[in-house]
């Protein structure tokens, strides 16, 4: 692998660790040093546990420190999650064996095993999720703590799901833990870079088009569905942004742009600007291994990537995170992706459904009007 | 939420050496850190200066570069994977490359040392880290200050002092550092260099021009010996705290310069009575301290202030509004502190 300046994305462990601790009953645990367990701390938001590992515990062994924190632990009605970060992954300790008297799920996944997306499937492939077949309802998936818009999104699937009178499946990863056992039959998406793999997927709900196309098949599957509520509130609301970005074309050139994001997010914001506004899509620079495309796009990890793009293409609009925030220059910006630092961000803001793609759009209006693109 | 159900050793929660580290070698202009390690671990630290940056309204693009060791390289070794980086590295417009170790790197034994002692064209500084097997955030700021003054020879003495070791991830760091600007210029006494905040790598080569190293605090006591050592320059080992703490600091530092600080002194008493008598609304209210608060200095100079208001102190964690941790340099701090501490008791 090529070194790497100023990396953009995280690491496996920080995946499997977003993943694990979406679930209510589950405690866990970060089987490494204080440096390992403070930076998802941070990112997540969520209560971890660690087990602080200290040099001598390298040299002698860790099982003695590992049982005690999870022996600490036990007995608190949570099952018992340990991930493994760089060097207890190597150290040759049996840590299944060192824990057989817990009941303990293991997570091997240290960070140089991939990034954040290997080790949150990792996670959730170790939890084994089981469909029952006799419920009736959707699972919501491409669910991720470490995604800032997380929170929005489930809130708004939840909102289109209930109006189409459907209910509520797992939700992949922000759910009670016991849910995982019985999760629905289907399954809708909100982010393709985190797909659970559970049930039969019904499509996403990324832009206008596909969440009409995702609740025609739910229609199909649910008879007692009531879609046609979610297809008036689609076509009014897609009316009113229609609207705004006439307005905004009436003033100005449609922008060009520059995206930097998960390659799901990324498409989505692409095939949305150009749609609505006209909009010249650049480039795309994916975190992750970009699948197929009609825009141009290549996998930027490194920060020296983001000016380079940036400067080869010279965008009126540049998508990304804080990163691209600050090497942006004058440009309008709209962050998209984590993270999004230097902001406040209270309300839970969904990127998905209906309301997803209005906020996205809402915030690229406002920001290139504030830096009017294209005027002359 | 319990972070560790128990805790034994307080090191176990003190970071990364590799974020001490690079909280130093980052505030040097020109220059760039090479992590050898895992891109997760560059990409952490990088996020957290991102992050610190933004909140102190200044766009931090550190040039952190990661050897980006995959699970072949921890198997068969990463010697070549720093080799690599050191020689695309070296072809940068840099003035000098720090190397920072991870733990996973020390775990599989790689000779970090003989790799930088190659000719590259640039000065390549290695900074013991070692990640969390290197000790701890504190040691990575020692350890970085040290290895970086190797770098740096004796050289003619001038009437300054030095800065050594600010917190460069504290949220109030410029208003600190003020503070102390502030309490020099009373007295006529420049600052050499900030060692080490958003400076040269050139600058560096005037460390020991200074007379007096001030210490950030007490902690970093192994930095001040060692640069006595190397440079002769006697330290003071921290910040000005509180209010006795602002007056001492005051005294000790013309103390090294010889010269005579008593209407300094009575200036700044003058301001503390003004400071105080502004908060007299706080006479007789009932606080304790969180017990969350450890740090003995802080403890002592916020005893003191809590004492000057005259304010009706019970055993930490007790009753009365908990107080949280404070550590306020020199007399704008102590101010800023009984404000937070007003809104606290008023709340």
């Amino acid at each position: 692998m090529p070194e790497c300046t100023n990396p953009l994305w995280p690491c496996a462990m920080t995946g499997a660790a977003a993943c694990l601790a979406g679930f209510d009953g589950m405690a866990v645990v970060i089987h490494g040093s204080s440096g390992c367990y403070y930076y998802p701390t941070t990112l997540l938001h969520a209560p971890l546990h660690g087990t602080f590992i200290l040099e001598h515990e390298i040299i002698f062994g860790s099982e003695d420190r590992l049982n005690e924190v999870i022996g600490g632990l036990s007995g608190q009605g949570k099952r018992i999650a340990v991930i493994t970060t760089c060097v207890p992954a190597i150290l040759g300790e049996d840590i299944r064996s060192m824990l057989e008297k817990h009941d303990v799920i293991l997570v091997d996944s240290p960070g140089f095993s991939g990034d954040v997306e290997v080790g949150y499937k990792n996670a959730l492939s170790i939890l084994a999720p089981r469909i029952d077949p006799d419920l009736c309802g959707v699972n919501i998936d491409g669910i991720c703590l470490f995604d800032p818009f997380y929170a929005g999104n489930v809130q708004e699937i939840t909102r289109l799901l209930t109006m189409a009178r459907i209910p509520v499946g797992t939700v992949f990863s922000l759910d009670r833990l016991d849910n995982v056992q019985h999760a629905s039959p289907y399954t809708i998406g909100t982010n393709e870079d985190f797909l659970s793999g559970v049930g039969k997927y019904c499509g996403g709900t990324l832009g206008f088009r596909t969440i009409e196309a995702t609740f025609k098949k739910l229609n199909e599957v649910f008879a007692d569905a009531d879609v046609d509520r979610v297809f008036s509130e689609l076509e009014q609301q897609e009316e009113r942004m229609v609207k705004a970005c006439d307005k905004y074309l009436l003033r100005f050139d449609p922008p060009s742009v520059v995206i930097f994001a998960g390659f799901s997010y990324a498409e989505h914001a692409a095939g949305t600007l150009e749609r609505y506004l006209d909009a010249d899509i650049l480039c795309i620079g994916s975190r992750n291994a970009p699948g197929e495309s009609k825009y141009p796009v290549e996998q930027v990890a490194g920060l020296d990537g983001v000016p380079s793009l940036i400067a080869q293409h010279n965008p009126d609009l540049v998508m990304g995170s804080s990163f691209e925030g600050s090497v942006c220059e004058t440009r309008a910006f709209t962050g998209i992706t984590p993270p999004l630092r230097g902001t406040v961000r209270l309300a839970p803001t969904p990127f998905a459904g209906i309301n997803g793609t209005l906020s996205l759009v809402e915030q690229v209006l406002n920001t290139c009007m504030d830096k009017k693109p294209g005027r002359s | 939420m319990i972070l560790n159900p128990l805790p034994i050793h307080t090191s176990r929660f003190g970071g990364c050496t590799l974020t001490g580290a690079l909280s130093v070698t980052t505030h040097i202009r020109n220059t760039a850190s090479i992590v050898h390690g895992p891109k997760g671990c560059t990409h952490h630290n990088f996020s957290l200066l991102h992050a610190t940056g933004l909140d102190n309204e200044t766009v931090t693009l550190p040039a952190l570069v990661s050897t980006a060791l995959s699970e072949s390289d921890i198997v068969f070794g990463g010697e070549g994977a720093l080799l690599r980086t050191l020689e695309a590295v070296a072809e940068n417009d840099v003035e000098a490359i720090f190397v920072l170790s991870s733990c996973i790197v020390d775990t599989i034994g790689d000779d970090v040392a003989a790799i930088c002692n190659r000719e590259y064209g640039v000065p390549v500084v290695i900074v013991p880290t070692a990640g969390f097997l290197g000790g701890t955030f504190q040691n990575g700021v020692a350890n970085a200050l040290c290895a970086i003054a190797g770098t740096a020879e004796p050289c003619p003495v001038s009437d300054s002092v030095n800065i050594i070791g600010e917190k460069n991830l504290e949220y109030e760091v410029e208003e600190n550092y003020a503070e102390v600007i502030r309490l020099l210029d009373m007295l006529g006494i420049p600052v050499n260099i900030r060692y080490v905040h958003d400076i040269t790598f050139d600058e560096i080569g005037f460390l020991g021009a200074a007379r007096l190293n001030v210490l950030r605090e007490p902690a970093l006591m192994p930095v001040g010996n060692y640069l006595n050592e190397r440079f002769g320059t006697p330290f003071i080992p921290s910040f000005p705290l509180g209010l006795s703490g602002t007056i001492s600091f005051v005294e000790a530092v013309a103390g090294t310069f010889g010269i005579d600080s008593s209407r300094v002194v009575e200036k700044e008493r003058l301001f503390q009575r003004d400071t105080l008598d502004g908060f007299s609304d706080l006479e007789g209210m009932a606080a304790s301290f969180d017990p969350a608060m450890i740090d003995p200095e802080g403890v002592n100079s916020s005893s003191e202030v809590a004492e000057a208001v005259r304010m009706h102190m019970k055993k930490p964690g007790t009753s009365g509004v908990s107080l949280g941790p404070g550590t306020p340099v020199g007399t704008t701090g102590v101010r800023r502190m009984l404000h937070r501490w007003r809104r606290q008791l008023h709340a």
